[in-house]
């Protein structure tokens, strides 16, 4: 750990949506610190206000009440200091692939030159650079998403957010990209906050996994998950991994019995 | 268009000219009716004195700047009322009252204004190109897809970044669907405004007027063909543009 402050410190955030003349509390006072360099996951039930969660740490969705500060600065819109990972592709259709990860880039000013050198090392460090010229919607879902992870790390943010970003996948491309983000991200030396309803690939990926209550979101436990890195796929056979993947579902199960106040979600998730 | 296609395309052309022709030639139709060989000799005619080419000009100008002026009022008022719920909400309200009114309606009251001239027929044509292309623009950056502006956000860019170079972009495709709808009317109300008002001056519409007076159904005829023939070019030099720009969007063509 570089210095004793959190990467992400978020005290006694609140959301509460207002529907006609209804309040619906949907994150009660959550507070949570992610250390420097960890890879932190957030697990909840379904509509259970994670992703809403995330997004108002990447400024996209406005809070209620709290605070949201990387490294130490408090934030209240979208900046290029958090990295935003999107469930669905955020790629721009009109650029290629080379000009997708540049853009962020481009708007900040850097020269043409300097570009060209992060874009080549990110491109390959995501196994993408023999696809720069293509188009998005040429590539197959999890090559998308590879350089959407690009894109992000090109700008250099200080946090990577990343909101079920292999949501979309299928199972096996799901756990290819699962390797593919360890490795790239034990490069990067980034501190993550991951949102998934996948409680393996939380477990797999994740030094700390954070279990969300269900509607109002409230953080039920907190696991540091133990194994050593770099990981790989035959962990899932693990008994230990077996072990916390049940405690996580027996927390996510006994929510299942807790009345749900509201059903309805704003942003997936 | 595929090849198949095409071919057909020009096989019915073909047809239904032979067999005009064939009627007229046999005076199965009354001349009033002109043939094809008559329409093509009164084109060929107008280009050889040189006279279509004042005509084109005056409409082609009437039409085009009409046009153009579509293209930024339309595009950019359509861009902002998309983009900012405040504009939107304050453009609305006139935009709904407005769109229904045949626009033609409104030429005798821009002739008390501005007389016969080229202001008023440039306005008319504006008017009634206009709506077409802002409010597609306008519905296609509402319906842009919300991810796309967050990661720009993301990426720091500014106001300013994220209109040229997001909404812009990934509105055009809807752009362009406007601006076709609105290049057709412009041909129609060029037309239109000519035919109205005095018989003196140059472009299509007076053109088809004059050679009524002297009753030449084959001018009349070939500034119909004139016309058509415009049309049809401008739409394929849009569609050109169009695919030119939109390289990207795998969908179209």
């Amino acid at each position: 750990m570089k210095n004793k402050m959190p990467a992400i410190q978020i005290e006694n955030l609140r959301k509460v949506y207002s529907s006609g003349n209804e309040d619906v509390l949907a994150i009660q006072d959550v507070s949570l610190d992610i250390p420097e360099g960890k890879f932190v996951s957030i697990v909840g039930p379904s509509g259970c206000g994670k992703s809403t969660f995330l997004h108002i740490v990447g400024g996209f969705i406005q809070k209620t009440a709290g605070t949201v500060r990387i490294r130490g600065k408090e934030v209240e819109k979208p900046g290029p200091d958090r990295g935003m990972m999107f469930q669905e592709s955020a790629l721009f259709p009109w650029k290629n692939v080379f000009d997708n990860v540049a853009w962020g880039l481009e708007v900040q000013g850097v020269p043409k030159a300097k570009r060209k050198e992060i874009v080549e090392g990110f491109l390959k460090l995501v196994r993408l650079w023999e696809f720069r010229n293509h188009l998005p919607s040429q590539l197959s879902g999890g090559m998308r998403q590879r350089v959407s992870l690009a894109r992000v790390l090109a700008f250099n943010p200080d946090v990577l957010l990343m909101d079920e970003p292999f949501g979309a996948l299928d199972a096996q491309t799901r756990e290819e990209m699962q390797v593919e983000l360890q490795r790239i991200w034990s490069e990067s030396q980034k501190s993550v906050l991951f949102v998934t309803h996948d409680i393996e690939e939380a477990v797999f990926l994740s030094d700390r996994v954070i279990v969300f209550s269900g509607r109002p979101a409230t953080i039920t436990e907190i696991i540091d998950i133990k194994f050593d890195r770099p990981r790989d796929l035959s962990l899932y056979k693990s008994s230990q991994f077996r072990d916390y993947r049940n405690h996580i579902w027996d927390l996510l199960h006994e929510e299942h019995h807790k009345p749900v106040t509201s059903t309805s979600e704003v942003v997936n998730g | 268009m595929d090849k198949k296609f095409q071919k057909i395309a020009a096989i019915e052309i073909i047809v239904v000219m032979l067999l005009w022709e064939g009627l007229a030639y046999f005076q199965l139709i009354p001349t009033y009716l002109s043939s094809p060989t008559i329409i093509l000799a009164a084109m060929w005619d107008l280009i050889k004195s040189g006279e279509i080419i004042s005509h084109m000009g005056a409409s082609l100008y009437r039409s085009m700047f009409g046009f153009v002026v579509v293209i930024i009022i339309g595009v950019g008022l359509g861009i902002l009322a998309g983009y900012y719920k405040k504009i939107g909400n304050f453009f609305d309200p006139i935009i709904n009252a407005i769109n229904p009114i045949p626009k033609i309606a409104l030429l005798p009251i821009l002739m008390v204004w501005f007389g016969m001239t080229d202001t008023t027929r440039i306005l008319i044509i504006f008017l009634t190109a206009f709506f077409p292309t802002f409010v597609a623009t306008r519905d296609g950056v509402r319906s842009m897809k919300q991810v796309h502006l967050w990661a720009a956000e993301n990426m720091g860019a500014s106001q300013l970044q994220l209109l040229y170079k997001v909404v812009f972009p990934g509105t055009l495709p809807k752009i362009f669907d406007g601006l076709r709808v609105s290049l057709g009317l412009t041909f129609v109300m060029m037309f239109s405004s000519e035919i109205i008002g005095a018989s003196n001056g140059a472009g299509l519409g007076f053109l088809i007027l004059n050679a009524d007076l002297v009753g030449r159904t084959d001018i009349m005829f070939a500034a119909v063909a004139f016309i058509a023939v415009l049309g049809f070019i401008f739409d394929r030099i849009l569609l050109k543009v169009r695919s030119k720009l939109l390289w990207w969007d795998l969908n179209q063509a």
